[in-house]
């Protein structure tokens, strides 16, 4: 902090130097300060990383099938986005993650309403839950092919289980959050019990919601992939698992390169929308999101 | 007594809920209304799991998958909350390390099983690294998060007092982001889990993800759903020891603050 | 009664303490704030010297700069004969936010004990025994393995009072340490700093905006102005010890002490030429 100071003053100082002496000096510090203060020297790692690659899979430092260089990646991203392999490839598991994730979200955000406000609910259906929700998803995928056979309904279920807890649980807790003095105000006016449900209740929660179906967004990707590479049936998962099988590295980094910008995107979107809904709650979590 | 007789009363709905589900589902197997040869009878699946229990048939992939998943998920989490401390204490870092991470989370760790098996094969090394990498995020940007949540009023305190950085690090910055350390922790299980069956399914090679696979493939019905509710038990033994755990070393935080 | 000094290092003038020029520049992005101007001021070892002003007129941020948690921009901090730079070690501060300044997951044996027992290598029996010793001196003798969250803000404050005492320090540095706890509890921890303070015969700085209470414990008061703070006057309060909450309050010399604070800190605010420097 001392230092800053001296700096700062100096500054104010600086017209005393020479003109040129002064500016000189200005720019050292001030890139310095400029590389270290911010996120400059971290976007430096990340292109010094890409170097490295390149140039240990280019001059075959690391002899390997398996690392192609970034430079070649880049073509195979180009050909694949340019025959519309990929696209169909993502666009496939993209359109499966939503609608998995929507039944999903669906029946968590209404479950966890039903349970956070009817006692007799919650006694009855709140040991299942606390049972069925920590069964991994992609342990439930084997059994339910023999229920559903290798399409899309079996998918759709799945992701669907993976994602209905989580949101459940956030919305419970969201309810359970609500300060009473909210529901006193509202008893105090003569509000009735549907309109404060409305009114008051669903909005207090919507912050705890909102997180809930955020990180079960990620959530929900991960496991389209995963039963895209049990069951074989297309998408990205199965399509990584065929170019690893064939050996063709470049197209597998490639495509994984347009994946996790498809999840970066899908993360980034529905944060703003979040932003927006819940504009009045600037809590630090709309600022974070977590995976 | 009164205590216990409540609690009693309160679960009966929950246990009667769960019970009258699984008798409806016996029932309509053995009437015949569903296709017994792709739903079996909750008391076939209940029978073979005993079977695999008591035959010790359950110890190799039940030790197997346990194993990977505490050495990954120990591996991820310890490295995680390190970098994460000294992340959030010292901005320089932060900026320094944020953009590699920023673009690395986003990745769907389980898409990186093909990569993965190309460099490291089948092995367990593979299946530690995948669980290590997908323990590893969220618990990093929750230890971070808890680390600029602590009130700068105890490192204050805690400099005035004479404790070096280290310490500070250590006695303060670390038990105060607890709880956040936690809670990125939870989740870390969970997807830990998920990842350890995916990878056992693909790589064939051992472990309860494996078995399962295999009784699907074989089209033994009964063994699928009886290694499931393995898994199941897995899930929920490993969650309940988490719970305990947090609920062990977070005994201070106050509600205002959770 | 003579006052004997116990462990103060002594300057060529009797100080403990020593401010030299003091200014503090805040700068941020857009805008910079002034908030202590030219500010000198000599503490004697082993008194009582109290800081008042209105809010806002930086002698909290006088304070951090004496304790060493911010550096001044301008001027020089001497305890004894030494610079402060960092945390000086005979010096302790107590926070005005004392319940967040507790260790929430240590009891509050543990918390006493953080002040010390990195510096001073004592046994175990013996840490414990200096622990028991000053939350006796608290009358917290019989919390000691309860939790902060478990007490009352007077109690936790009790608990920062022993975890400081704990640590011997010559100066003790409080900011503003009993603002948010009630009135009757507050009489009772002045009588109790008072009663330390005789025993203990440490030198003490107060930052307070309440007249009473500096009136009642002090025996210089240093008057700021509002930002940037500069000192106005320093007020002799001249009443003999040991002082009682009940009859001191009456004394006609509390009474004008006071008067004389309130109509500095009351007058309407002056340009800044009319100042006295």
């Amino acid at each position: 902090m001392f230092k800053n100071q001296r700096e700062a003053l100096a500054d104010a100082n600086s017209d005393r130097l020479a003109p040129r002496d002064a500016w000189a000096a200005l720019s050292v510090r001030r890139i310095v300060a400029l590389f270290w203060d911010t996120r400059l020297s971290g976007i430096c790692l990340v292109l010094a990383l890409l170097c490295l690659w390149e140039a240990s899979a280019r001059f075959e430092i690391v002899q390997s099938l398996n690392w192609p260089p970034f430079s070649s990646v880049t073509v195979a991203l180009y050909d694949g986005l340019a025959t519309g392999d990929l696209e169909s490839v993502i666009g496939s598991t993209l359109w499966c993650t939503l609608r998995g994730y929507a039944i999903g979200a669906a029946i968590g955000v209404v479950l966890g309403f039903a349970v956070a406000l009817s006692r007799p609910i919650r006694l009855t259906v709140e040991p299942t839950i606390e049972i069925l929700r920590t069964i991994p998803a992609t342990a439930v995928i084997p059994p339910l092919i023999f229920i559903f056979g290798l399409n899309d309904p079996l998918k759709l279920f799945v992701i669907a289980f993976a994602v209905v807890f989580p949101i459940a649980l956030n919305t419970i807790s969201g309810v359970a959050s609500i300060d009473s003095i909210y529901l006193q105000v509202a008893r105090t006016f003569g509000v009735s019990r549907a309109r404060t449900l409305y009114r008051v209740v669903f909005p207090a929660a919507l912050p705890f919601i909102m997180a809930g179906l955020r990180t079960s967004l990620g959530l929900a990707l991960v496991v389209t992939v995963v039963s895209e590479m049990i069951t074989g049936t297309g998408g990205v998962g199965y399509y990584l698992v065929q170019m690893q099988f064939a050996l063709r590295a470049a197209e597998m980094y490639a495509a994984l390169i347009l994946l996790t910008a498809v999840a970066y995107l899908l993360n980034r979107i529905f944060v703003a929308w979040e932003t927006r809904v819940i504009h009045w709650a600037r809590t630090r979590e709309a600022a974070w999101s977590e995976q | 007594m009164r205590d216990l007789i409540n609690r009693a009363q309160n679960a009966v709905p929950g246990v009667a809920f769960i019970a009258i589900l699984l008798s409806l589902l016996e029932a309509a197997a053995r009437l015949g209304l569903v296709d017994r040869s792709f739903i079996p009878t909750p008391s076939d699946v209940a029978a073979r799991t005993v079977e695999i229990i008591a035959s010790g048939k359950v110890v190799e992939p039940l030790l197997a998958t346990t194993l990977l998943l505490f050495v990954g998920y120990a591996i991820g989490c310890l490295s995680a909350v390190v970098l994460g401390i000294l992340m959030g204490n010292y901005r320089r870092l932060y900026n320094f390390f944020e953009p590699l991470t920023e673009l690395l989370r986003p990745i769907p760790k389980a898409a990186l099983l093909p990569v993965l098996i190309l460099f490291l094969g089948l092995g367990p090394s593979m299946k530690v690294t995948i669980v290590a990498l997908a323990a590893f995020f969220p618990v990093l940007i929750n230890t971070v998060q808890g680390v600029r949540a602590v009130d700068p009023v105890l490192t204050d305190m805690a400099r005035t007092f004479g404790h070096s950085g280290v310490a500070v690090l250590w006695r303060i910055l670390l038990p105060a982001s607890a709880p956040y350390i936690f809670s990125g922790m939870r989740i870390s299980l969970g997807i830990s889990l998920v990842v350890v069956i995916i990878a056992e399914m693909v790589s064939g090679s051992g472990g309860l993800g494996d078995v399962i696979l295999h009784g699907q493939r074989m089209f033994l019905v009964v063994d699928s759903y009886a290694w499931l509710v393995v898994v199941a038990a897995l899930g929920f033994g490993l969650n309940s020891l988490f719970r305990w755990a947090e609920r062990r070393t977070t005994y201070w935080v106050s509600p205002a603050t959770q | 009664m003579e006052r004997a000094v116990k462990t103060s290092p002594r300057s060529m003038n009797g100080e403990a303490l020593s401010l030299g020029g003091i200014t503090k520049i805040f700068t941020s992005r857009h805008n910079e704030l002034l908030a202590v101007q030219s500010v000198d001021l000599a503490v004697q070892a082993g008194e009582f010297l109290a800081i008042v002003g209105p809010s806002g007129c930086g002698k909290s941020t006088l304070l951090q700069i004496i304790a060493g948690l911010i550096s001044p921009s301008a001027g020089k901090v001497l305890l004894g004969n030494e610079d402060v730079t960092g945390q000086p070690a005979h010096m302790v501060y107590l926070f005005q936010q004392y319940s967040k300044s507790l260790l929430p997951w240590q009891t509050v044996e543990q918390n006493v004990k953080f002040s010390f027992s990195h510096r001073m290598h004592l046994s175990r029996t013996a840490t414990r025994e200096r622990c028991r010793e000053y939350l006796d001196m608290v009358g917290l003798a019989d919390f000691r393995d309860h939790y902060p969250w478990q007490l009352s803000g007077g109690m936790q404050q009790r608990v920062a009072i022993a975890r400081a005492l704990a640590a011997e320090p010559r100066v003790l540095l409080l900011d503003e340490p009993f603002s948010s706890i009630d009135a009757l509890t507050r009489l009772d921890l002045h009588a109790l700093l008072l009663d330390l303070w005789t025993q203990k015969r440490f030198t003490a700085v107060l930052v307070t905006h309440d007249v009473d209470e500096a009136v009642f414990l002090a025996d210089r008061i240093a008057v700021l102005s509002r930002r940037p703070g500069i000192i106005l006057e320093i007020i002799e309060t001249g009443m003999p010890r040991p002082r009682s909450p009940l009859e001191t309050h009456e004394n006609p010399k509390f009474l004008a002490v006071r008067h004389q604070l309130l109509s500095h800190l009351l007058a309407k605010p002056e340009s800044v030429d009319a100042r006295p420097h």
